[in-house]
């Protein structure tokens, strides 16, 4: 009998949802990533990530739904088909253009430079020889890779490098402009000890966008779709202004 | 984790043993079959995983260099992280293991308590946790590096196990042992060390062995604290080429190869310690 009830819930949820021609859209998030995504204390997913695709979602007719992943299994899980796209600050680079494909850039970052308050160092070069962190697989490790003479040292999450920097094992940790100053002016316990010296000469400045499996036209069609209404309408500056200060 | 079954099955080795009336052998099948010469069907799956396993990675690095000869290039190093910890950690969790297991022995009730109290704490915080404590929760009051974080773990949390065979594997010693020494003139630590450790010893090393190829496998946990070790670097390089099927093939079959080849080194060691039977 309760399966029964069960069933036929369902199946008016199924044909109720296509009725309205509401797409679902599956987005993995890394959500360990303030302010763009993270875990608020009501435990919903939350930042500028999330409330861009959400309104993106709404102008263009997609339904989000934003599911909490791992980062370095987060490229593996959308080759596997776990998610339709990866809504996670993933910087469009070329070698990730290789393995996927990148919908329209959604917001512009640099690489920070982030050192305990008592630091000499001014530049990345200061701190040659001694170990700078940052998480597994972002650009900001790619970055720290990139010079001669620095350790670079890869953790699971940025929270866990910003924690050891704190505690003393790291000379610096490099990220996101975004993320660095979250940690370096806001966060409390962070923000005493912790500043932002200088922003990586990466060569360029790197874009977000949204990644979705290679070929999957359609569906960055739609994604596309909603950015570009996100731009248009100016909501960009009202979500700057929420939560990026 | 079973492994917290198998031990607690272990425990009380004088029980099965009263039961079925066999040798004193502590049966424990935490890790990789350890091979042993009157298991010939083991004896040859030892084999085909062995040269299975390196037959795959040279023909793996052969046949599709790209990209998993550049794998195999890479993670050496973390190799190195991997048996580092590995042996610092087995060498000091032995340490604190026969401490452990003689306290738990202990007549004083207090050394007894505190033995006791050590081996229920830490058996009840899985390792990663463990982990994740020492290093960044004790990390927030005293600078500890990576390196020395995850050894204090796992000696911390191996030691609580080895103190448990220790205890094993001088309980299942008869007391008419430690009868006769006594009666003989020993005195108790004389006959702690002169005749009943060297017949525990026996009984201790297959379990111990099987610990040490458990250990092996828990270091890959350690990566979560920025150790450089095996998996780490595995995980970096298919974070950054997105290779993840190559790199983790190659990783496992690593990880496969090096606990094979330790398995065989306890075989011998056992061999060498029970030359009768």
């Amino acid at each position: 009998m309760w399966k029964k009830t069960l069933f036929a819930f369902l199946l008016v949820l199924v044909c109720a949802s296509v009725a309205w021609g509401q797409k679902t859209i599956v987005f993995a998030v890394d959500a360990t990533w303030p302010p763009m995504e993270y875990v608020n204390q009501d435990k919903d997913i939350v930042g500028y990530s999330i409330d861009y695709m959400t309104a993106a979602g709404k102008l263009a007719g997609f339904e989000p739904v934003f599911k909490n992943t791992p980062w370095d299994g987060i490229f593996a899980g959308l080759q596997g088909g776990n998610y339709d796209a990866i809504c996670s600050s993933v910087s469009i680079t070329e070698k990730r253009k290789e393995a996927m494909d990148f919908s329209e850039p959604y917001y512009e970052v640099r690489q920070a430079l982030i050192v305990p308050r008592d630091s000499d160092a001014e530049t990345i070069q200061d701190l040659k020889g001694k170990k700078v962190g940052a998480q597994i697989g972002t650009t900001g490790y790619f970055a720290i890779k990139e010079v001669e003479g620095v350790e670079p040292e890869s953790y699971d999450e940025i929270g866990l490098a910003m924690r050891d920097l704190k505690n003393g094992n790291l000379a610096g940790v490099v990220c996101d402009d975004p993320v660095a100053a979250n940690y370096a002016k806001q966060k409390e316990g962070f923000q005493k000890n912790l500043q932002i010296v200088s922003i990586l000469d990466t060569g360029q400045t790197e874009h977000y966008g949204i990644a979705v499996q290679k070929g999957n036209e359609d569906l960055l069609q739609l994604i596309n779709e909603g950015i570009s209404k996100v731009k248009e309408k100016g909501l960009e500056e009202k979500f700057k202004k929420k939560w990026i200060k | 984790m079973s492994h917290a079954e198998q031990r607690a099955q272990q425990s009380n080795p004088r029980d099965t043993e009263e039961e079925t009336g066999q040798s004193k052998r502590i049966e424990v099948t935490d890790s990789a079959a350890i091979p042993d010469k009157s298991d010939k069907g083991l004896f040859t799956a030892w084999r085909v995983s062995c040269f299975g396993a390196i037959g795959l990675i040279i023909l793996l690095c052969s046949v599709k260099p790209d990209p998993y000869l550049d794998i195999l290039l890479f993670v050496p190093d973390g190799v190195l992280v991997t048996f580092e910890v590995t042996m610092l950690s087995i060498v000091l969790s032995l340490i604190v293991g026969l401490i452990t297991g003689l306290g738990r022995l202990s007549g004083n009730a207090f050394i007894n308590l505190t033995a006791s109290t050590y081996v229920e704490v830490v058996r009840g915080i899985p390792l990663l946790v463990q982990l994740f404590y020492i290093y960044y929760a004790i990390g927030t009051f005293t600078q500890i590096p990576p390196f020395t974080a995850a050894i204090i773990a796992l000696t911390v949390c191996y030691g609580a196990y080895m103190g448990e065979i220790f205890r094993a594997g001088i309980d299942s010693i008869d007391p008419g042992q430690t009868e006769a020494a006594r009666s003989l003139g020993f005195s108790r630590w004389q006959t702690m060390y002169h005749v009943i450790i060297p017949q525990a010893m026996r009984t201790i090393l297959p379990p111990v062995g099987n610990e040490f190829i458990a250990l092996l496998k828990d270091t890959s946990l350690v990566s979560i604290i920025a150790v450089s070790d095996l998996l780490r670097r595995g995980r970096e390089f298919a974070t950054s080429t997105f290779d993840y099927f190559e790199t983790f093939t190659l990783v496992a079959l690593i990880y496969l190869l090096i606990t094979l080849f330790l398995s065989k080194i306890v075989n011998i060691m056992e061999n060498r310690v029970t030359p009768y039977e």
